[in-house]
């Protein structure tokens, strides 16, 4: 068991590194949310993470579709899912340091510091934005507190950004990385749906391994039209994974399943101030959105029982009542190896993947139906779950009944949280009679 | 200096005045390898230095009319139609082979082994094989030993074949001279080699410590116990891919690995899995799309097409992707285009002076070319910039430089060819002011050598402001 250094002593460490001259005296804190002159911001009013100037959140915006999201990046504390074994013996499961970002928007610049200290979210705070979008993404770097020896910097990689520019890419080697203290606003001009992710690019295999991982998805212009299909089978869709033309890739509930893993070795001897062990990386904890299998059932979001922040907010329930379509957008942001998902008792059909639809448009004849995927680190595939079956009529044979399903790892070991098993990578796909 | 440019500079010193003979200097951006119809190899043994200064043994196929020992082995360019005929030698302990998967080969001489004719360990020349085969389909192939091959492979020998089409009908796409597969779906400006294999440094140890105490015996390995620890584009880790081809101080790593192109430019990726593990391989910059697998274009129908959003025509049946994953002895081809489009500011910056052919094209359809008339296109013929942003600023403000971290391949401007104010010893390493977009492995331990970050599988595709010449 790692003894972990207290709160309390967070507030000294705060100061020694503002008197060891770790901020330039240029540094600052600085939301990127441009206004036409006389224009302002308001509260995030619908919650859902963001300022758009689509839902009114911004006064004279510079853009019809402005988006402006704020993010820090630091350190903290989740805990994984092996509470029955209690591997540190406090009643949680086992305690793991983290890099990550956690949501700042709407946070009064003057205080997104002490508000974005050692609050990383895993996974980071979900990114979702729609085509057309011009996303303006501040990312302050509020340092790693408990590893206050590192100066590390960090960025946004905006994993499969088409046409991507070197400035906004965020990798380190070609471009530039915000340092402790200040803000770095990324610009994305959003053109094409699809199935993205985000991750910090310094020092990859580490930070990526400490969890600065986060689902990003683009909805498509498409939504909001009505198409029926199949044709003829009266079901209506008005969201969609792409720009399909036909309806094909429409769906009544959309869920993100980022999968990724932690070797609990790594980030222990991360908080110990240990080399890190790079060879022999070897993940112990497979996860879906930052839980291990039985938390990823739990609706709460989760707090960390090194400070009680809520670090681990993003469950991986899905729930549909018959005659519905449900689009799991998957990514994997592993570190170390491959890993293949199967639903039990329900085909998944395979609409794109990389963030592009399968073939043309108006055209379905590349989509497949399978019991199975295989992604690796930085792959994403879009996945359709038809309660009517492959056919997507209602009342025959192919028809999913009522009941609890469930998606999960086919790569055995991966169902375990460490030495606990019936765990890790997995979750239930509840589906509920027709209303 | 962040850690990777601490770590470049400490090693390859050297490597900084090649980079900046890049232009100056030849096999940069091509595949280097063997023309003809016949080849001598010889299997022997030898050591590479890899980027955390360790010596290893590798064994490999050497070109006989060097001598040279290398991974990988020899790349063998040849041309649809021609008979090939190889002829191996063999100095190793054990008996050793090749096997080219998707050609009908003879084989003739050494000794029968399991999978075809392996010449005997310790043969020096005695009893050689001779592969022989027609290579009727063009393509993208790879070789590797089909004797012991699970130590075999590990320790080296392998390499790629690449089979040239007879015929180029390129009358369609005038702008070409070159393709793949002998059409329009497949051709490319430029083309580069991604050979992709790792190691397990442990064994090639033991194997070392084998021949040394008992020169003439086969090594008694554990290829079971297997862990990699250092992974290879074209034989060689990052950053040594970026050295030139042919470094001198990488006798037997002779191939580097640096795409390279200009905006606009469709480039032609072969990708092999050449190891024994699947790695996923992302690019930066843009999605790709696979075109072919093992030396078959991805087609419904030959000739079948289709006109891909980011690269133009490919094969019907072509995937779009930005992460491939290669697996073991399985080749990819990938053709991959930037052009900046859509990024919502001018590539080239509102300070400098360049025009833009059709300013004002509307293009709400995404397709390039003007909604108005559609046979303007909405490319600058000279800059390849996307005219709807040509003139847009920079829409943020940049930090201060000092609250930012610099990276080596930073020209210090956002725009394409641009530069700035650097802070002494940081950048320099981008003489074009180029995009520098790193393409690597996504299973980020693999962007190690030997427990050291950064490294391993791990390179950088370099969009070249127009008028650069790729070489």
């Amino acid at each position: 068991m790692i003894r972990l250094i207290k709160p309390f002593r967070i507030l000294p460490l705060l100061v020694l590194l503002i008197l060891s001259g770790a901020y330039s005296a240029e540094a600052k804190v600085y939301f990127q949310c441009p206004t036409l002159p006389g224009g302002s911001l308001n509260a995030d009013s619908n919650g859902d993470g963001m300022l758009r100037a689509d839902d009114g959140e911004i006064n004279l915006p510079v853009s019809e579709h402005e988006v402006c999201m704020h993010l820090s990046s630091g350190d903290g504390f989740v805990n994984m899912a092996d509470k029955v074994l209690d591997p540190d013996g406090d009643g949680n499961g086992h305690l793991q340091y983290t890099f990550g970002f956690s949501n700042l928007t709407g946070v009064p610049d003057s205080l997104a510091m002490e508000t974005g200290m050692v609050a990383a979210n895993f996974p980071a705070p979900t990114i979702r934005v729609r085509e057309g979008d011009e996303f303006y993404l501040t990312l302050t770097n509020v340092g790693m507190m408990l590893r206050p020896d590192l100066f590390d910097p960090h960025t946004v990689h905006f994993h499969g950004f088409p046409n991507a520019s070197a400035i906004f890419d965020g990798v380190p080697d070609d471009s530039i990385a915000i340092n402790m203290g200040s803000s770095f606003t990324y610009y994305y001009k959003i053109m094409d749906a699809g199935t993205y992710m985000y991750h910090c690019h310094v020092e990859a295999a580490e930070h990526m391994q400490m969890g600065m991982l986060g689902n990003l998805y683009v909805d498509p212009a498409q939504d909001g039209t009505d198409y029926e299909y199949p044709v003829g089978s009266g079901r209506h869709f008005t969201q969609f994974a792409y720009d399909d033309g036909d309806g094909s890739t429409g769906y009544n509930h959309l869920y993100p399943l980022q999968i990724s893993s932690f070797d609990p070795n790594f980030h222990d001897m991360h908080i110990s101030v240990q080399p890190l062990p790079f060879a022999f990386m070897t993940d112990q904890y497979p996860m879906i959105n930052g839980r291990g299998y039985p938390d990823t059932m739990n609706p709460a979001e989760l707090a960390n029982s090194f400070d009680g922040k809520t670090s681990q907010k993003v469950n991986s329930i899905i729930t549909a009542a018959q005659g519905e379509r449900i689009l799991l957008r998957v990514s994997s942001l592993v570190t170390t190896n491959f890993n293949t998902l199967t639903v039990q008792g329900i085909p998944m059909l395979v609409v794109g993947n990389g963030a592009r639809k399968l073939g043309p448009l108006n055209d379905t004849s590349q989509y497949y139906l399978t019991n199975s995927i295989s992604l690796g680190g930085g792959e994403a595939m879009d996945i359709i779950l038809d309660t009517n079956g492959p056919d997507g009529i209602a009342g025959n044979a192919d028809d999913i009944a009522p009941g609890t399903y469930f998606l999960y790892a086919t790569n055995a070991d991966h169902l375990a949280n460490n030495n606990e098993d019936y765990g890790g990578m997995m979750t239930e796909i509840q589906i509920s009679a027709a209303p | 200096m962040n850690a990777f440019a601490r770590y470049i500079r400490g090693r390859v010193t050297v490597l900084a005045a090649l980079l900046l003979l890049v232009s100056a200097s030849g096999a940069w951006a091509q595949i280097d390898g063997l023309t003809g119809t016949f080849f001598n190899f010889t299997a022997k043994s030898g050591h590479i230095i890899t980027p955390d200064a360790a010596s290893m043994m590798i064994w490999g196929y050497a070109d006989d009319s060097t001598g040279q020992v290398q991974i990988p082995g020899p790349t063998l360019i040849v041309n649809q139609g021609d008979t090939i005929t190889i002829t191996l030698n063999n100095t190793l302990p054990e008996p050793v082979s090749i096997v080219f998967p998707g050609q009908q080969v003879t084989a003739s001489g050494g000794a029968p082994g399991l999978l075809t004719q392996q010449v005997p360990g310790n043969d020096n020349g005695a009893n050689p094989v001779t592969y022989t085969f027609t290579v009727n389909e063009p393509g993208t192939y790879t070789y590797f030993s089909g004797s012991h091959s699970d130590l075999q492979v590990e320790m080296g020998l392998y390499g790629a074949l690449i089979v040239r089409p007879a015929v180029q009908d390129l009358a369609a796409c005038s702008q070409y001279t070159q393709s793949a597969y002998g059409d329009c779906r497949s051709a490319y400006d430029y083309e580069f080699l991604i050979l992709q294999s790792e190691m397990d440094m442990d064994i090639h140890q033991q194997v070392e410590l084998s021949m040394i105490a008992h020169p003439t015996l086969p090594p008694a390995i554990d290829t079971a116990a297997y862990h990699p620890t250092i992974w290879f584009l074209n034989g060689r880790p990052g950053p040594d891919v970026l050295a030139e081809a042919g470094a001198a101080w990488l006798p037997a790593q002779p191939y580097n690995c640096l795409p390279r192109g200009n905006p606009g430019k469709r480039v032609l990726a072969r990708m092999i899995g050449a190891g024994r593990d699947s790695h996923p391989f992302h690019t930066h910059g843009n999605n790709f799309d696979l075109i072919a697998r093992d030396g078959r274009l991805l087609e419904s129908a030959p000739g079948a097409s289709k006109a891909a959003t980011e690269v133009g025509v490919v094969p019907d049946l072509a995937v779009s992707d930005y992460t491939q994953t290669t697996s073991p002895g399985a080749t990819f081809d990938t053709i991959y285009t930037w052009t900046g489009q859509d990024l919502g500011f001018d590539i080239y910056g509102t300070a400098d002076a360049h025009t833009c052919s059709d300013p004002a094209c509307p293009d709400a359809n995404n397709d390039g070319f003007n909604d108005g008339d559609p046979t303007i296109a909405c490319w600058d013929a000279d800059t390849y910039e996307y005219c709807p942003d040509h003139g847009k600023p920079l829409p943020v403000v940049l930090p201060d430089i000092k609250d930012l971290a610099f990276g080596m391949f930073y020209s210090g401007s956002a725009f394409l060819g641009g530069t700035g104010v650097l802070p002494p010893g940081e950048g320099g390493f981008n003489l074009n002011n180029g995009y520098f977009h790193i393409w690597h492995s996504h299973n980020e331990r693999e962007l190690t050598n030997n427990d050291i970050f950064p490294g391993g599988m791990m390179t950088f595709f370099i969009v070249e402001p127009p008028g650069i010449e790729i070489q």
